[in-house]
């Protein structure tokens, strides 16, 4: 299975696009995004707890104590107003971004 | 912002935030196992394999915390208890350290709160910064007085080696000259002091000090009220002026409130007058020496004078009469400058007009202006010099205390630097090196600063106690203030990084790989190079010579003082002060007035005898034109009762005493002192001489009658001078308002105060007793400044120089313990004892040698600046250098030695074992 290492600053990016479906907890986060890139991305859980505790601490997520759907407690995270928002400008800028990127890759695909 | 507060609720509740990571991780684990079991793996192997992809624990846990974001913190927390560690392993050298700086600190401190009181507070009035204080200057006059257009003075001048002479008092048409120029000043005002008035509020009578002040003083200074209003221009005429304005506290104290104050009668020296308002609370007039607690307008003190056309005469239109200080008030956009020179054209002119003859107008007064916002300068001047010496006497302790840390800071990097060189090996960054050898600093800094300002709150009590002279009637007073707290703090902050910064840069720039590799005795042989921690010990030496020399100076300077033979017996003598004009009496019945309360204080057993002056004859410095044979001599008068010479025990070389039989009517008599009969009636037998006084009241041909023996006049710092001592109730009696009465005692002198009190007021109910003292109080406080500097630098020197000491034998102790195995090599290849001793002691011999090279001149250099403090010794007395050579080569020599005797013991088997 060939997995692809995530870039820079896109876990962030990626963590708070999978919290747009809902709260969810750590784990359930890491499987989600492992799930929709089709195994191609692989979340290093020695990032994600770090990242997670990072987007709390700038106020994009907020974090409580809840029993998961199989009666264990586990710390949800859910999304913020103002998460809501930095979403959509990160995905601005990804857009721009890989749409810049393809660009100079593949000219020909010049529209 | 935000972020920060959230970090900052995180910090405090970390123990639980950890409880939550953990817990978090945990569940993550159990979700990875659950799912590897439900596809197929064994409990056990699914748990590995879980923990195998989560990672190193404490690597993730790490990575979070270091989001959490109190690294910063947390390092700085390791860093404090670190260095508590360090501290704890090393208590003597803790303890001195916080000691040094805390005494050093606490000392600067509270003779800082008094340079703060004293000569940096502006007076609290609006816009202080322009007010400005009128002075004169002009070339120091000839003997005699001969080329100055002053021929009467009230008040204090100067002779300041810069400017010549100076002064702040003018006659009074020079005011009138000078408020007219409003060009310059918004407002000029002029003031005199009124010293202390009997004034009596519901008949109960005290003592209260006053100033005159013209029309526009509280306007002028901006000044509001408490209560009521303030004196106006209308208040000072001659006809108007029976009004009084009373300070905050007077007003509190006998009315119980400023409002009910307002509207009041009171009596002021037997005067009627009306309270008009109360001043402002924080206000207490312009001169820092003084507390005024009732202002009066100018012109009362015709009406105090007993309307005397005389003294009126003098007062207002005599244009050759200094008395009256003045300030002003600059125009918004004057600058000194301009206002000086706008006002001098005016006053010069003036000033021309009132000089007699060439010789006067070769030396007019010129006007020049200070600035005003601290007030006048009497304070200033007199405490200027004394506490800027203190200050750097202080500066100097804590100099020395920084030097000394900064010394075995030092020497214990220079031991550590493996440590830190291994610590930088396995990763530690130099920064982070050189921040927690800088906390540790900071730290005994500010746990010393902390004992400092503990320290400084008994300095500003024992600084209060020794600035009181007496002299002033508001002796300075400090209190620890928000400044001087900032510049406590700052000094401990300060200290901190400056003995902190040399031996952290110093042991964070070592070089790791020789730094690794050496093991004791690998650095070349330092005994005779001068190195950084050699010129730290150098400069103590040379600080502790300077305030040795100092210390000894002073000390010496007091001992002359009180060696002096002041002529008369100090012991047992009770000195005070009743003003019965004030209360009322005039003339003859006066005299008899006075007379009657010396009988019946006689007449208290436990009193030997009794007897009154019109000064303290101790503090007296009096005098009114006197002739012999029609020739004037230069001679110093006091009015005295009878018994003055046997209550005062002066010996008699000839003739008898003034006696009760010498009173009003009986032939006019006086007695001279030995010096008068020597210098100006040298031919003949004194005794029947006649001698003539005479003033504008009265020619007064009197014999004399005896010869005192010479006694001090005047003071101790002041030359015996020829005295002339006349009856104080014969002839007229002009000068006699206030007298000194002296009385002898049976035993402690201060337990007849209530029973002289209860006579005086039953004698006059409206005359206060004031001034108690006893004679050898008196004496001291003449003195209190010599007494000050004896006790305090003799204080600050051994302080100084023990923790110098410390820090000698402290340098010393170390270097031999370094070089503990190089000694053992030595002695094992042959050297003596006494070589190895020596090589340790030329070390300090040459510091020592260095130090005084260094600092003999410049102690004399700054010696000089000391003069006016020293009494009968010159700033280069070679018995006090020599004594302070001596005591500092002691000194380094007894610290020395004891280290330099360990590495002479040293055995060279063990030594190299030690290795």
């Amino acid at each position: 299975m060939n997995r692809v290492d995530l870039l820079q600053g896109t876990l962030d990016l990626l963590i708070l696009r999978t919290l747009l479906t809902g709260p969810a907890h750590g784990h359930a986060i890491a499987k989600h995004i492992q799930r929709t890139s089709e195994e191609l991305l692989q979340v290093e859980t020695g990032s994600l707890y770090p990242a997670l505790h990072r987007l709390e601490a700038k106020g994009w997520v907020k974090a409580s104590w809840e029993l998961s759907d199989k009666g264990k407690r586990a710390r949800y995270y859910r999304l913020t107003p103002a998460g809501k928002k930095q979403l959509s400008d990160e995905r601005a800028k990804w857009n721009a971004m890989s749409r810049a990127i393809g660009l100079v890759l593949d000219p020909t695909e010049q529209s | 912002m935000n972020s920060l507060l959230r970090k900052l609720s995180w910090l405090l509740r970390r123990n639980r935030k950890e409880q939550d990571l953990e817990a978090e991780l945990q569940f993550h684990l159990d979700e990875e196992a659950e799912e590897r079991r439900q596809e197929g793996l064994p409990e056990a192997d699914a748990r590995l394999a879980a923990r195998r992809d989560l990672g190193n624990i404490a690597i993730v846990q790490e990575n979070t915390r270091e989001v959490w974001g109190w690294i910063l913190l947390e390092q700085l927390s390791q860093d404090l208890r670190y260095a508590l560690r360090t501290m704890r392993a090393n208590p003597l050298f803790t303890v001195l350290a916080i000691l040094s700086v805390g005494l050093g600190i606490g000392a600067s401190t509270s003779v800082y709160s008094f340079v703060d009181a004293v000569l940096l507070r502006s007076l609290p009035v609006e816009h202080p910064e322009s007010l400005v204080v009128i002075d004169w200057k002009m070339k120091i006059p000839e003997k005699g007085g001969s080329d100055t257009v002053m021929n009467g003075m009230d008040g204090n001048t100067y002779h300041d080696p810069d400017i010549g002479w100076t002064g702040g008092i003018f006659p009074y048409p020079a005011f009138e000259v000078l408020r007219k120029i409003d060009s310059a000043f918004s407002s000029v005002f002029a003031f005199h002091p009124a010293g202390n008035l009997n004034v009596s509020i519901d008949a109960r009578a005290e003592i209260a000090e006053g100033v005159y002040v013209s029309g526009d003083y509280f306007r002028g200074l901006g000044v509001g009220s408490a209560a009521g209003r303030m004196l106006t221009r209308d208040d000072d005429e001659p006809a108007v002026a029976r009004v009084a304005v009373l300070s905050y506290g007077l007003s509190e104290r006998r009315f119980g409130d400023p409002a009910r104050a307002v509207g009041q009668p009171i009596v002021i020296n037997n005067v009627p007058f009306t309270v008009v308002g109360v001043a402002a609370r924080d206000f207490s007039g312009v001169d820092p020496a003084r507390a005024p607690q009732v202002y009066l307008p100018l012109h009362a003190e015709v009406l105090l004078a007993g309307n005397n056309m005389d003294v009126s005469a003098r007062m207002y239109l005599e244009q050759n009469y200094y008395w009256l200080q003045m300030m002003a008030r600059l125009n918004p956009g004057i600058s000194h400058a301009q206002a000086q020179a706008t006002a001098g054209v005016p006053f010069r002119q003036w000033v021309e007009t009132t000089a007699h003859t060439d010789l006067e107008r070769s030396n007019l007064p010129e006007l020049f202006l200070n600035d005003g916002s601290g007030g006048t300068d009497a304070m200033r001047r007199q405490y200027a010099k004394p506490l800027y010496f203190l200050l750097l006497l202080v500066i100097l302790i804590l100099a020395i205390a920084c030097a000394n840390i900064a010394n075995l800071l030092l020497a214990r990097a220079a031991t550590r630097r493996r440590e830190i060189a291994l610590r930088v090996t396995v990763g530690a960054g130099r920064l982070r090196i050189l921040r927690q050898l800088l906390t540790e600093s900071v730290m005994l800094a500010t746990i010393g600063g902390a004992l400092g300002v503990v320290f400084a709150f008994w300095g500003i009590r024992f600084l209060t106690v020794l600035l009181d002279n007496g002299r002033t009637a508001a002796p300075p007073s400090a209190e620890l203030n928000l400044n001087v707290l900032a510049v406590a703090t700052a000094l401990s902050v300060l200290t901190g990084l400056v003995f902190g910064m040399a031996p952290a840069v110093l042991a964070s720039r070592s070089n790791v790989i020789p730094a690794l590799k050496q093991l004791r005795f690998a650095n070349p042989p330092t005994w005779i190079r001068v190195g950084t921690r050699d010129l730290l010990v150098i400069s103590q030496i040379t600080m502790s010579l300077f305030m040795l020399v100092a210390a000894g100076l002073f000390v010496r300077t007091l001992s002359k003082l009180q060696s002096i033979d002041i002529g008369f017996n100090r012991e047992n003598l009770l000195l005070f002060q009743v003003n019965a004009r004030q209360s009322g009496h005039t003339g003859v019945e006066m005299a008899t007035f006075y007379e009657d309360l010396r009988q019946r204080i006689t007449e208290i057993s436990g009193i030997r005898n009794a007897s009154l002056s019109n000064r303290a004859f101790f503090t007296a410095g009096f005098s009114l034109p006197i002739t012999v044979a029609g020739k004037r001599v230069d001679t110093m008068l006091l009015f005295v009762g009878p018994d003055f010479f046997s209550t005062l025990q002066i010996p008699m070389a000839a003739g008898r005493e003034i006696e009760s039989s010498d009173r009003p009517g009986s032939p006019m008599t006086a007695v001279v002192s030995e010096m008068f009969a020597r210098q100006f009636l040298a031919a003949e037998d004194p005794i029947g001489r006649q001698i003539e006084l005479k003033d504008a009241q009265q020619v007064r041909q009197m014999q004399i009658v005896g010869v005192a023996k010479d006694a001090r006049y005047g003071g101790l710092k002041r030359n015996l001078r020829p005295v002339v001592y006349v009856p104080y109730n014969q002839g007229a009696f002009a000068f006699i308002d206030q007298m000194t009465y002296e009385v002898r005692t049976d035993g402690d002198p201060l337990g007849y105060v209530k029973t002289i009190r209860d006579i005086v007021h039953q004698m006059d109910a409206g005359l206060p007793v004031a001034n108690i003292i006893t004679q050898s109080g008196q004496i001291d406080r003449t003195i209190s400044q010599e007494i000050m500097f004896g006790r305090l630098s003799t204080t600050i020197a051994f302080v100084g120089l023990s923790i110098a000491c410390v820090g000698l034998y402290g340098a010393i102790a170390y270097n031999v313990a370094r070089r503990t195995s190089e000694i053992g090599i030595r002695m094992a290849l042959g050297a003596r004892r006494g070589r190895v001793m020596m090589m340790v002691l030329r070390k300090v011999i040459v510091c020592t040698v260095a130090a005084f090279a260094l600092g003999l001149p410049l102690c004399l250099l700054a010696s000089r600046q000391m003069e006016s403090f020293l009494f009968g010794i010159t700033p280069r007395d070679p018995l006090t250098v020599a004594i302070a050579v001596a005591i500092l080569l002691i000194s380094a020599a007894l610290s020395a030695f004891v280290p330099a005797r360990r590495a002479a013991r040293i055995d060279p088997v063990l030594a190299l074992r030690h290795e």
